[in-house]
């Protein structure tokens, strides 16, 4: 008896009993399907942030943020919150530095005719490379003056250029923005998935930093952009402004690169997933070991009540093993199936996911494998106790069964 | 050749030792065709149980085709009940859920035969017993006769050296139990050794020798021509 047939015949012995198949199936894939969901999806989103952020990574440009805004929490005393404009100048002295910019975030109302709309303000200078985010679809980019002569001049996000001008053209528009009337002379496209978008939505305001300092003086730069020259280690360079901006600050943690940024981000993010993972892993675990009792119950049950099957078989010449392969066959069949529908399953619901939220689902091949093997596996430790309650059986008493 | 020496069975029934097969010498030839006949409680089913290796016996000896079988594993077991026993049974016992062609198949799967000469095999031996229009049809759909012949043809698939039939017209009425005993009669004329276990005489008679078997001991021997 070869390994297709005995497959052929586990089959066929379960589809004998298909809703009783299924429902033992159902256990299994509950399990599956929510281990490859919940990871999917959170891989997904793990990439999804790691790459936004990291798109601003550019090969002459180093961003420098103060740190408490890395790791949200209670302010400590004397923790820095925003870069101030010796800050700048510290920076400005280095000799590898070709220039030094700074962008500025917050939140404000906009509004335009009838429509207000409370959407992120992110100033700037008129060209950087970390704002390469804000790909300009309509009119253009301000100026180098503009930003001289801090010039009432915006960019709209295209979902915040909707909401305000409906269908209607917004460049050469008036918006209003903390009381001053704006040109609009562009339009961004609004990336759905960007750091921004995850955390401040898809509705914000791009003008020149120096037109937003005027305006809204008490709100901080956020970041810090510094241009190096050609041929200067960049990570010498950073670590040395962090350094000498620490010490003007008198805290050792005051400062940090984009690049301590990104990982401390991503760690975070790990932590956060893998607490997440564990929990849903735990809760699948149960599901998976609920649902591999249920195998074994229902494999018990299924011998006694083959038991004269089985002694038929046996009194056509079958040997032991011949019959522990069969039952065991089933059994795994069950869980493999169950494991196979649920990946699907699984699968599924991350792309589900993904559509509704748009942020990205990842499904890791090893995790598919593993899931699948791991349920296969399942049916292996469950069926070989009932699989060899059969195959113990004695011929004689198992003929006569009735 | 079948040989067996002093066969004794005894179960432990608790406290108790009941002796069901009390020193059974019995030699039986080659295509010979012997019934055994007793009443109930006789020992005629441990019997055919130890004839048909389906069990060991607590002391004597048994010789299948010049081999030992009364010392031999449970796996040593299966593998002479695939290649040299073939059985019948009073129920039947075909499988509910397969087709009569599968049922007959299913010795020789256990036995390693290729796919396709296993079904042609099977198909013929179909033919054989007159069921060559009944090759798909499930158990339940046949009737006790056809089920009964289903049976024999499954028995002969390894072309075994030992037909053992256990009441094998005991759920069949009058007329479908002749014509199945006219099978039996036609296969011990091609040469097939049979024994037959009843406790009808008529159906005993088909046989060539009679054994009666009272209380775990052979009690008489009747030879007919």
């Amino acid at each position: 008896m070869n390994f297709g047939e005995m497959f052929m015949s586990a089959m066929a012995s379960l589809l004998a009993n298909k809703l009783r198949s299924f429902l033992t199936m159902l256990g299994i894939l509950i399990g599956v399907a929510s281990i490859i969901s919940i990871v999917a999806v959170g891989n997904g989103g793990k990439r999804a942030v790691v790459n936004a952020l990291s798109n601003g990574q550019t090969t002459n440009t180093i961003q420098i943020l103060p740190k408490e805004l890395v790791v949200p929490g209670l302010p400590q005393p004397g923790q820095v919150l925003s870069v101030s404009q010796a800050d700048l100048d510290i920076a400005q002295q280095f000799s590898g530095v070709e220039r030094v910019d700074y962008t500025i975030t917050g939140q404000t109302n906009v509004t335009a005719g009838t429509h207000t709309i409370n959407a992120s303000i992110d100033a700037g200078p008129d060209y950087l490379n970390t704002l390469a985010q804000f790909q300009v679809i309509k009119g253009h980019m301000f100026q180098a003056s503009d930003v001289v002569a801090a010039r009432p001049v915006v960019l709209l996000s295209n979902t915040l250029a909707g909401k305000l001008f409906g269908s209607g053209n917004p460049v050469g528009g008036i918006v209003t923005i903390g009381g001053t009337p704006f040109q609009v002379i562009g339009v961004t496209a609004s990336q759905q998935v960007n750091l921004f978008s995850l955390f401040l939505g898809s509705d914000y305001a791009y003008m020149p930093a120096t037109t937003c300092q005027n305006l809204f003086p008490t709100w901080g730069i956020t970041e810090m952009d510094v241009q190096t020259r050609p041929g200067v280690n960049q990570d010498e360079l950073a670590n040395h402004i962090v350094t000498a901006l620490n010490v003007n600050a008198g805290d050792a943690n005051a400062f940090e690169t984009s690049t301590g940024f990104l990982t401390t981000v991503e760690s975070t993010i790990n932590r956060v997933t893998s607490i997440l993972t564990l929990v849903i892993g735990a809760i699948a675990g149960i599901a998976l070991l609920v649902g591999g009792v249920g195998v074994m119950n229902i494999m018990l049950v299924s011998v006694t009540e083959r038991t004269q099957e089985i002694g038929i078989r046996m009194s056509l010449g079958a040997t032991r093993t011949a019959i522990l392969l069969q039952f065991l066959m089933e059994s795994v069949m069950i869980t493999a199936i169950g494991g196979l529908v649920g990946i699907l399953l699984g699968t599924g619901v991350g792309v589900a996911v993904s559509a509704i939220t748009h942020v990205p689902t990842f499904v890791q091949w090893p995790v598919v494998v593993f899931s699948f093997l791991f349920s296969a596996v399942i049916g292996v430790v469950c069926g070989l106790y009932p699989a060899n309650k059969a195959a113990r059986l004695n011929p004689i008493d198992a003929l006569r069964y009735e | 050749m079948i040989v067996l020496r002093g066969i004794t069975k005894r179960y432990r029934a608790g406290e108790e030792t009941i002796s069901v097969l009390r020193g059974i010498d019995l030699t039986i030839e080659d295509g010979e065709f012997v019934s055994i006949m007793g009443p109930s409680g006789s020992g005629k089913s441990t019997l055919m149980h130890i004839l048909g290796c389906l069990d060991l016996p607590t002391g004597g000896s048994y010789e299948l085709d010049g081999m030992e079988v009364a010392k031999r594993s449970k796996r040593e077991l299966a593998e002479l009940r695939s290649q040299y026993i073939g059985f019948v049974f009073q129920n039947f016992h075909l499988l509910p859920r397969m087709t009569a062609l599968r049922n007959v198949e299913l010795p020789m799967m256990y036995a390693g035969v290729p796919r396709t000469k296993r079904r042609q095999r099977a198909t013929e031996l179909l033919y054989e017993v007159g069921l060559g229009d009944r090759v798909r049809h499930l158990p339940t759909a046949l009737s006790g006769g056809q089920k009964q012949r289903v049976a024999i043809a499954r028995a002969l698939a390894n072309s075994p050296r030992l037909l053992l039939a256990d009441e094998p017209t005991g759920a069949l009425d009058q007329a479908t139990g002749s014509e199945i005993m006219t099978l039996f009669s036609d296969l011990h004329q091609s040469g097939m050794t049979i024994v037959l276990i009843t406790h009808d005489p008529s159906v005993a008679a088909y046989a060539k020798r009679t054994i009666v078997l009272v209380d775990g001991s052979i009690v008489g021997e009747e030879v007919r021509e």
